[in-house]
């Protein structure tokens, strides 16, 4: 008897497969997945989140998180602004805004569920007239108006889920980050349309108050300066201040300002600034404390 | 957005380096299974009949292959949506041949003309995250028979 090993074919085990190609649909096809599929549910959430009534919302205990951290009233000044912000809103009956006041260094400002505004003593420090601070409040009274923050808390949750469905059947971490920041842009691009929504309501609510809005062009110029410094800027990290931002401002600048009125800034009122001064020797003293 | 530089230049130097070295290997596969030919390796339990001369040993060759960033990849995106794991079958491909080749290679030292009964085993050695495949070992033995004139 003959023993003998033929020389076997190439290719039957391995296939002529390219690998590359294999890569780019298996990868275009997972983000197509994720995007269509985080579209369409968020789309169907959107039709459910904004006929939540306001008034659940304001019975969430929201706002211990943030009276934890600083007990601070307002001062009148920044209370007398805030008020006349709110009044050139005309909210619907049962909206109610309530500002809140942190004595931190972090540079932020946001709106959340309840009508709650949080302004960061970080972001106050940086303005430097009374119409950027009138339009920073405005931009998160517009978020609360358009119930911005339901929306956002029902996105989470419906990428929350879809990720945690999807992820583990992803065999590596690596495909399990893609999952993820594919969600975060998808997520990303509706957080950008709600921050121009908001402009454009804050612009016409500082019109309404000044006769201009040239403090959405001083609040954007301050951001982006800070932005650029690379201080930590949390605000920004969910929704970019991009440059279609400040041409908006521009534009609706030119088209709401009154004619024959000059822009001038109004400033911020000295008791005011020296009340931040004397805040920031505060924190610095309980730091040192701790 | 330096998570994004990070994982594709992961993904190419894993293609990259992935396909340099496994053309490398087919091409020594192909090479010294042309010259090891002479020995064949028979999966028979059977021993051939009519020559008793001969002395059996032992022979084995083993083999870790370890996969590179881009097939774990789109390994992991078959996972998903299923189908031939084409990049993880080249790999098993190789680590099997080389296995062989390096069982008929300790065979050869020992003079022995043929090996028979061989037998192939694979084991994943190293999980990855999530139980992902990390290397592969494939352990090629058999029986080698050696003229004992």
């Amino acid at each position: 008897m003959e023993y003998s090993n033929p020389e076997l074919p190439e290719g039957i085990n391995t296939g002529e497969s390219n690998h590359l190609k294999d890569f780019v649909i298996l990868t275009t096809g997972v983000i197509g997945v994720i995007i269509i599929t985080l579209t369409v549910l968020i789309t169907i959430v959107d039709n459910f989140a904004d006929k939540i009534p306001f008034e659940v919302e304001q019975s969430l205990p929201v706002d211990i998180f943030f009276k934890q951290k600083s007990n601070e009233s307002l001062p009148p000044y920044l209370k007398n602004i805030s008020e006349k912000v709110i009044q050139s809103f005309d909210l619907p009956e049962p909206m109610k805004i309530t500002v809140h006041y942190v004595n931190s260094d972090t540079v932020n400002a946001y709106a959340t569920l309840g009508g709650h505004i949080v302004l960061y003593r970080g972001l106050l420090e940086k303005l430097k007239h009374e119409d950027e601070l009138a339009m920073l409040i405005a931009h998160e009274v517009a978020h609360v108006k358009y119930r911005h923050p339901i929306l956002s808390v029902s996105h989470g949750i419906v990428m929350g889920v879809v990720m945690s469905l999807l992820s583990t059947s992803a065999g590596t971490s690596a495909i399990s980050d893609l999952m993820g920041h594919t969600g975060m842009v998808t997520l990303m691009q509706y957080s950008r349309e709600y921050e121009y929504q908001s402009d454009k309501d804050a612009i016409q609510a500082i019109v309404k108050i000044y006769g201009h809005a040239e403090g959405a062009r001083g609040l954007f110029e301050v951001l982006n300066s800070v932005q650029k410094n690379n201080e930590p800027i949390e605000l920004f990290s969910t929704h970019p201040l991009t440059d279609n931002r400040i041409i908006q401002a521009n534009q609706m600048n030119k088209k709401y300002s009154e004619p024959n009125k000059a822009h001038n800034f109004t400033p911020l009122s000295a008791e005011f600034e020296s009340w931040l001064i004397s805040q920031k020797e505060k924190n610095k003293l309980s730091i040192r404390k701790q | 957005m330096l998570d994004l530089i990070v994982f594709i230049s992961l993904l190419a130097m894993g293609y990259g380096f992935g396909r340099y070295s496994e053309s490398k290997h087919y091409i020594s596969i192909r090479k010294r299974e042309k010259q090891l030919n002479a020995i064949p390796a028979i999966a028979s339990r059977i021993p051939p009949h009519g020559n008793p001369n001969f002395d059996s040993h032992l022979v084995s060759g083993s083999v870790v292959i370890s996969v590179d960033y881009f097939k774990r990849f789109i390994a992991g995106l078959r996972n998903i949506v299923g189908g031939r794991v084409s990049t993880y079958e080249t790999l098993l491909d190789r680590a099997r041949r080389e296995a062989i080749l390096r069982m008929k290679e300790d065979a050869q030292q020992r003079g022995a003309e043929m090996v028979f009964n061989i037998k192939l085993e694979t084991a994943s050695i190293h999980k990855g995250q999530r139980g992902a495949i990390g290397s592969v070992e494939v352990l090629a033995y058999g029986t080698a028979l050696i003229p004992n004139t």
